[in-house]
């Protein structure tokens, strides 16, 4: 038993190979127009273990020795905010960044002109443009959840900018809302094969004083496969919910 | 009782380390942290589906009534993850769940682990931010 204890623990240990992380990256994949080669991320990932938590950001920010720049109404809205609304307990897609900084993995599929990541968590997804094209005029008059992304590469780095994201989603599991002039940036630098170190920037002028970030390390996950999540198949919580405010628990 | 399981019992916070399980909503919203309880009884239907794992005890008061309760744990793909199986819990298994009641006070716990009748203990619990029994 102890020896099967020992391999299981390792084959999941596995499933993050950081040990490669500082191997170069294979730079398989080709860039839109330039003809350059840009590293190969098409694969499923997760976060990788260790590294402060990105579940609760104000935690994370205190963890890093910062504050997250809250306005004074943010600041209000923040204390006062009711964990039965949760949008996940709703079966609702989590946003763009929540979908990486939360639990769960993803599968990322890239092409030269778009680079798509199919989240586990809801069975959402995200597309992000590499055609160059830019958001749509009409973008922020029809916000969704999950924004709408374009981005390019920089070396390593893969640069997103995403908008048009409504103001119905959280920025973390822990009641950090936002407005509807939140606009995300992102960069995915590829350290190696198997780690990719993710930085989020929010920029939202209604809810910060002025833009913050939070990064992890990603890691590629090899001997596992995409589960289905339907979130509305046996949901039962819903009907269970009871209005509670921060200041009851913590 | 599956091999992973098992291991996962003897390595259950390791492992849970390694794999988190997403709740999908806020533990405080529905159950009390203020409110453990544990339950003895036997397993009369599981429910291998998402958001959460559900399965249900049969549990006898000192007057003998019999309560059906029902025990929510992680997403079926952490649990799977972590070496959990559909058949790792059967119905008829003798259980001890250490859980935590919901708010509203219907017989609906949520169950951070799970000790079965050969006394092993397996972590069921949920990535949630709702606090552990041990």
């Amino acid at each position: 038993m102890r020896n099967q204890a020992i391999r299981f623990i390792c084959a999941l240990g596995g499933a993050f190979t950081l040990a490669a992380a500082v191997a170069s990256a294979p730079l398989a994949a080709q860039g839109a127009g330039s003809g350059a080669k840009v590293p190969d991320i098409t694969g499923l990932w997760d976060g990788a273990p260790g590294g402060p938590g990105t579940r609760d950001l104000v935690q994370y920010m205190k963890s890093q020795g910062q504050e997250v720049p809250f306005t004074p109404q943010a600041a209000e809205r923040y204390k006062h905010v009711d964990f039965a609304k949760n949008p996940n307990g709703f079966c609702l897609p989590p946003g763009p960044s929540r979908a990486l900084t939360g639990p769960s993995p993803f599968f990322i599929v890239q092409h030269p002109s778009v680079i798509s990541i199919s989240f586990e968590n809801h069975n959402i997804y995200r597309l992000i443009y590499l055609d160059g094209r830019s958001h749509p005029e009409d973008i922020d008059d029809y916000p969704s959840f999950m924004g709408h992304s374009i981005g390019k590469w920089e070396g390593n780095t893969l640069v997103v900018d995403t908008a048009g994201i409504n103001d119905r989603t959280w920025l973390d599991s822990y009641g950090l809302e936002h407005s509807a002039k939140l606009r995300i940036t992102e960069r995915f630098e590829v350290k190696g094969s198997d780690l990719i170190r993710y930085t989020v920037t929010y920029n939202d002028p209604e809810f910060f004083t002025k833009p913050w970030s939070v990064s992890l390390n990603l890691g590629r996950l090899t001997d596992t496969r995409m589960l289905e999540y339907v979130c509305l198949d046996n949901e039962k919580d819903k009907s269970n919910l009871v209005p509670t405010k921060r200041e009851e628990f913590q | 009782m599956t091999r992973s399981l098992a291991v996962l019992a003897v390595c259950g916070g390791l492992l849970l380390a390694a794999v988190p399980i997403a709740a999908h909503h806020s533990f405080e919203a529905e159950y009390d942290r203020n409110k453990p309880i544990t339950l003895k009884g036997k397993v009369t239907k599981v429910e291998w589906q998402n958001p959460h794992v559900y399965y249900y005890v049969d549990v006898a008061d000192e007057k003998g009534v019999v309560t059906n309760w029902a025990v929510e744990i992680g997403a079926p793909n952490g649990l799977y993850r972590a070496g959990w199986r559909k058949d790792s819990l059967k119905i008829g298994d003798q259980v001890t769940v250490e859980a935590f009641r919901a708010k509203n006070g219907t017989p609906h716990v949520n169950g951070r682990s799970v000790i079965l009748a050969d006394g092993r203990k397996v972590f069921s619990g949920q990535n949630d931010g709702g606090p552990d029994r041990n």
